[in-house]
């Protein structure tokens, strides 16, 4: 494994609106081609945070370096390097996708003849070559949604920010969104994605950071966070024969943590299914089990934060 | 040149809505056309004529009353209408001529028309004309009726002798003449002076209109993601400013330019005409844009910019001359000089009365450049935290 | 109907949290009649009066007798005279600027040399008016002299004939008596009922009717607002008739311009001096208008596609309106095309409703209830054939 240059760093980050610490103190970073998801419920300090990464909210306290530069409120330069797809649309409704476009593009001094051929670029990207030049007020809240994150990445930037990009989207433009967060981390772009969808953090997420009341109680790829919190994946075999056979031979094994006989067929706690299942079948059947199905149960995120905050994340 | 490009799409998006162009461009010059026919320059008394006579003196009376100077007349079709006109302040008065007028005064008798008013005071500028009228028409009947009193001869010989009297005997004239040059509003054109207050007024009042454009940017989060770009909050703001201003520019250019070729009003030196309108403009983008940063709500921003924009027009002389309040009310006339309208209006009056040139209106400019530079810096600070905190 | 007054108090529920009918209804006509009347009224309270010169430079009796008389109509109308010796003394006090402290007179008058004896023959006689810079006394000036120059050369036809006719006497009595003949045609003054509002009530009754329909405006938008969030659908889906949706939009818009007027109405008469009128036909002109206005307002509304547009068409009509219509500018005085051109407006009426209320009774207001209520009826059922069409979610 190569070692990335951080393209995002923040260390420290606190934020109070009046008596309400929404943010209290949080750091990380994010490498160059890697997605960092921050998953949280609603509320917890997700779009404060991405804010004060962006430099468009006065922090209390902490310190964000983007690309090795100090970004604050006042900087300009530094914002160079930042795409910013915020939760809300913040789109002109009355100027059409390809205005839209070569403005937010002109800000970034995106010079004339580069510019027209990115916007068509990205307008293919996001899927809305054909209506180009139709005003946005008349788009489907899901075509809303992509220009929104096509005004983001319009000018390559180093590292995208994005809040919440699927909020009320269609399964489908929702696909198309999680493919194209895909390919630009696979172009090595660094993402930082914020939601309170296990399932999309489990999917794009190198690393998450998970997120609660203003701190982040945990990180790490989705596997680091299921062991540290100690979870491990669960193997329920159908089986007909010596189950307690089997069970004994399941101990000689160290990646099964538990193992017992239930209902007809053998249940075990491992740590890594994927890898040790053939192992385990060939113990049991060593022992005389006839296996008839298999059912492995993963930990996902959800059960993490259950553990770490006693609550559920869609609360 | 990042703001340009946001001051040319604010322009692209004003333009898109086409009620914009009527308000910038159609209702302030139909607004100067109307006000400038009805009210501009005359301040005359109006006089309602309901004539029920049929005969030749009645006629000829009213002819004699037209001909009257410094008074208007109007003739109506029915007593009850002139009475009425009369009764809502819309004449000054009314006369009514007696359907038997011709007959009576040919029969040698006495008659009298009836001149309707609200108030004594009201038809006092109006009766010395009626009545002088009534003097010129009745020279040779009570020529008449003397030499009847007098007893050499009948009312009709006495009409007949005074009808050739008053071809031989030559009239006593007055002579007007005026002493020095007319100076003050009252040399000004029918148009001039409403034409550069209603420029004045609708410059700012339309540049307020900006406000809630600003107020949209914000609430659609688009402010928030310039803010995201390389691009200062100072840019955001001046771009923001400048696509008004732009609009405010056209606009005052507009109105300059159709009332001069149309009516021909006198805006003095073009240069410094120029000047004041450019600096005005810029005070009110400014304006707007302090407004822009004030509120939350642009529905709230428009009443209130109506309110804003009309008020301290009203207050700066855009609709009572500021000369006026020097006189009547000194007090009024300082508080005038807290809006830059009245600044605005006495640097037009440098150009257009004094027949000054640019540099007569640099004092006056500096004044309003610093509004303008005072609004901007607010509406800087004021967007910096509302966009960051 | 009681669903229309449930929608009705959500929305005007709504409309008091979002200060805009605040602002729009209240705030903004109390501030603009706050500072017209501190504008106008000192000049509403100024009187006029001039001050003349005469130079008499002939002294002979027909100069006398000008004098007197000028002396007289100074009186009368509380004018000063000033007699003054030189040409240069009479111009100098004519050329002032107007307005300013300087001492000064509006016109003076010259009787020449020579002026009695011209007078007193059959040749021609001209006296002098020197006007300064304009103004209502210059005019009062010519035409005071002017009079004065008719009675003269009446005087003179009438002694000629006199002579002509055999009489023989001293010219100056002959003229005299002449003069003591009473004019054929008098002149009867008839005072005639005041039913043009003072400046303090025409502003603030401008202001208020200009702004009621920016108020009642609010009311009706949210009709379309609510299509824009969706709610229309949800309402649209209730157990209800689509009548008591437009009913409950139209009783909100009512309450907000109705309390906005008492309000105004209130406020104008104890802090500006506003004289509104007998309270019972103020009532009258107050519902009419209103109802007008929602009638025209939702007829505009109701050519909209969205909340926004309704609001830039609702406010042209408005302001055109409220501008014809003579709310800011009293139109009815500039006469011809203007003043008829008004009466296509409720503004219009609302105002002469007032005016006669002021200078008569109750009963007198009618015919302008009657035009108010005929436009809120006519474009009320234009609007809701409009709006039922486009009650669609």
């Amino acid at each position: 494994m190569t070692i990335r240059a951080n393209v995002l760093e923040c260390r420290d980050l606190k934020k109070s609106f009046g008596d309400n610490e929404a943010v209290k103190g949080v750091g990380f970073r994010i490498a160059e081609g890697e997605t960092y998801g921050l998953l949280g419920p609603n509320g917890a300090g997700k779009t404060t945070t991405i804010s004060m990464v962006t430099g468009l909210l006065e922090r209390d306290d902490g310190e964000v370096t983007v690309d090795g530069q100090p970004l604050t409120t006042a900087s300009v330069d530094a914002k160079r390097a930042i795409g910013l797809v915020p939760q809300d649309l913040a789109i002109y409704p009355d100027l059409t996708a390809k205005e839209n476009l070569t403005f937010f593009g002109r800000l970034y001094d995106m010079p004339s003849g580069d510019l027209k051929a990115r916007v068509a670029e990205v307008l293919e990207i996001i899927g809305l070559t054909d209506r180009a030049d139709d005003r946005t007020e008349e788009f489907s809240g899901g075509m809303k949604r992509r220009l929104n994150i096509g005004l983001g990445l319009l000018h390559k930037p180093r590292l995208l920010l994005l809040d919440e990009p699927t909020v009320g989207v269609d399964p489908q433009s929702r696909n198309a969104i999680l493919e194209s967060v895909e390919l630009l981390s696979g172009e090595g772009m660094a993402v930082l994605y914020t939601t309170h969808y296990m399932e999309e953090a489990e999917r794009l997420c190198d690393r998450v950071g998970i997120i609660d009341l203003g701190e982040i109680k945990a990180e790490g790829t989705r596997r680091e966070l299921v062991q540290m919190v100690g979870q491990h994946d669960r193997i329920r075999l159908q089986a007909t024969g010596p189950c307690e056979a089997g069970v004994e031979a399941l101990a000689a094994l160290a990646v099964v943590k538990e193992a017992g006989v239930r209902d007809g067929g053998i249940e075990m706690l491992v740590d890594d299914a994927d890898q040790s299942l053939a192992q385990i079948l060939g113990k049991v059947s060593g022992a005389g089990v006839t296996v008839t199905s298999v059912d492995v149960d993963e930990p996902n995120l959800e059960s993490v934060f259950l553990h770490l905050t006693g609550r559920a994340l869609r609360d | 040149m990042k703001a340009f490009t946001i001051a040319g799409t604010n322009l692209r998006r004003w333009l898109r809505d086409r009620s914009n162009v009527f308000w910038a461009f159609i209702f302030p010059i139909l607004l100067i056309l109307v006000l400038g026919s009805a009210f501009g320059g005359s301040s005359d008394p109006r006089l309602g004529i309901h004539n029920e006579g049929d005969g030749p003196l009645a006629a000829d009376l009213v002819v004699l009353l037209e001909e009257q100077p410094g008074m208007q007349v109007i003739q109506f079709e029915s007593r009850e209408d002139l009475v009425a006109t009369v009764e809502r302040g819309e004449l000054e008065a009314g006369l009514l001529i007696p359907v038997d007028y011709d007959a009576t005064l040919r029969q040698g008798a006495m008659t009298s028309v009836e001149l309707v008013a609200r108030s004594a005071e009201e038809a006092q500028a109006i009766s010395s004309n009626v009545q002088s009228a009534l003097t010129q028409q009745s020279v040779v009947l009570r020529a008449a009726f003397f030499v009847e009193s007098e007893e050499v001869g009948s009312f009709a010989e006495g009409l007949e002798t005074a009808e050739t009297a008053s071809m031989n005997v030559a009239d006593v004239t007055v002579v007007v003449s005026s002493a020095g040059e007319p100076v003050g509003f009252f040399q000004l054109g029918r148009f001039d002076a409403s034409a550069q207050q209603q420029m004045l007024l609708f410059v700012f009042l339309t540049s307020l209109t900006a406000s809630a454009a600003l107020i949209q940017t914000r609430r659609l989060g688009v402010a928030r993601r310039m803010m995201s770009t390389p691009t200062p909050v100072r840019t955001i703001l001046v771009g923001e400013g400048m696509g008004r201003f732009a609009v405010a520019l056209l606009q005052g250019l507009f109105i300059m330019v159709g009332t001069l070729v149309f009516f021909n009003v006198n805006w003095g030196d073009p240069v410094g005409a120029a000047a004041i309108l450019i600096v005005f403009s810029l005070v009110g983008s400014g304006a707007a844009m302090l407004m822009g940063s004030l509120f939350e709500n642009d529905q709230q921003a428009a009443g209130l910019g109506v309110l804003l924009g009309m008020g301290l027009a009203a207050l700066g002389g855009c609709m009572v001359p500021l000369i006026i309040f020097e006189f009547f009310a000194p007090t009024l006339f300082q508080v005038a000089h807290i809006t830059p309208h009245a600044w605005g209006l006495e640097a037009f009056d440098v150009l257009v009365i004094e027949n000054g040139t640019l540099v007569d209106t640099l004092p006056f400019l500096a004044i309003l450049l610093g509004f303008a530079g005072v609004f901007y810096l607010l509406a800087i600070w004021r967007l910096r935290r509302v966009l960051t905190r | 109907m009681r669903q229309a007054w449930t929608i009705a108090a959500k929305d005007l529920r709504l409309r008091l949290r979002d200060r805009s009918a605040l602002i729009v209804g209240i705030i903004a006509p109390l501030g603009l009649a706050a500072i017209f009347s501190s504008i106008f009224n000192p000049i509403e309270d100024f009187d006029f009066s001039a001050t003349y010169a005469v130079l008499d430079e002939d002294g002979g009796p027909v100069a006398a007798q000008f004098s007197a008389v000028l002396d007289q109509f100074g009186t009368g109308t509380g004018s000063d005279i000033r007699t003054v010796e030189t040409r240069q003394e009479a111009a100098d006090l004519v050329d002032v600027e107007p307005f300013s402290d300087e001492e000064g007179a509006d016109a003076a008058f010259v009787i020449p040399a020579g002026f009695s004896n011209a007078a007193l023959s059959a040749d021609p006689a001209e006296m002098e008016v020197i006007t300064g810079q304009g103004g209502v006394g210059a005019g009062v000036a010519v035409s005071f002299a002017e009079q004065f120059a008719g009675e003269l050369t009446y005087a003179r036809i009438a002694v000629s004939s006199f002579e002509a006719l055999g009489g023989a006497e001293d010219r100056l009595a002959a003229g005299q008596r002449a003069l003591a003949i009473p004019a054929p045609v008098s002149l009867e003054e008839i005072e005639a009922a005041n039913k043009q509002l003072s400046n303090k009530t025409f502003y603030a009754a401008g202001l208020a009717i200009f702004f009621l329909f920016f108020t009642v405006q609010i009311g009706v938008n949210s009709l379309l607002e609510e299509r824009h969030a969706g709610t229309l659908s949800r309402l649209m889906a209730a157990p209800m008739r689509r009548y008591s949706i437009i009913a409950g939009k139209g009783i909100m818009a009512f309450v907000l311009g109705f309390v906005s007027m008492v309000v105004l109405i209130i406020a104008t008469t104890l802090l500006f001096g506003a004289e509104w009128g007998d309270p019972l036909g103020v009532l009258l002109l107050v519902v009419a208008a209103i109802i007008s206005a929602l009638g025209i307002m939702a007829l505009v509304a109701g050519f909209a596609k969205t909340p926004e547009q309704a609001g830039n068409y609702s406010s042209m009509v408005a302001v055109v309106l409220g501008f014809l219509g003579g709310t800011f500018f009293p139109v009815g005085q500039a006469g011809g095309l203007l003043s008829d051109l008004r009466f296509i407006t409720p503004h219009a009426w609302f105002m002469q409703g007032l005016g006669d209320l002021a200078g008569g009774n109750v009963p007198d207001v009618l015919p302008a209830v009657g035009a108010l209520l005929l436009f809120g009826l006519v474009t009320g059922a234009l609007a809701l054939g409009v709006l039922r069409k486009g009650l669609q979610p």
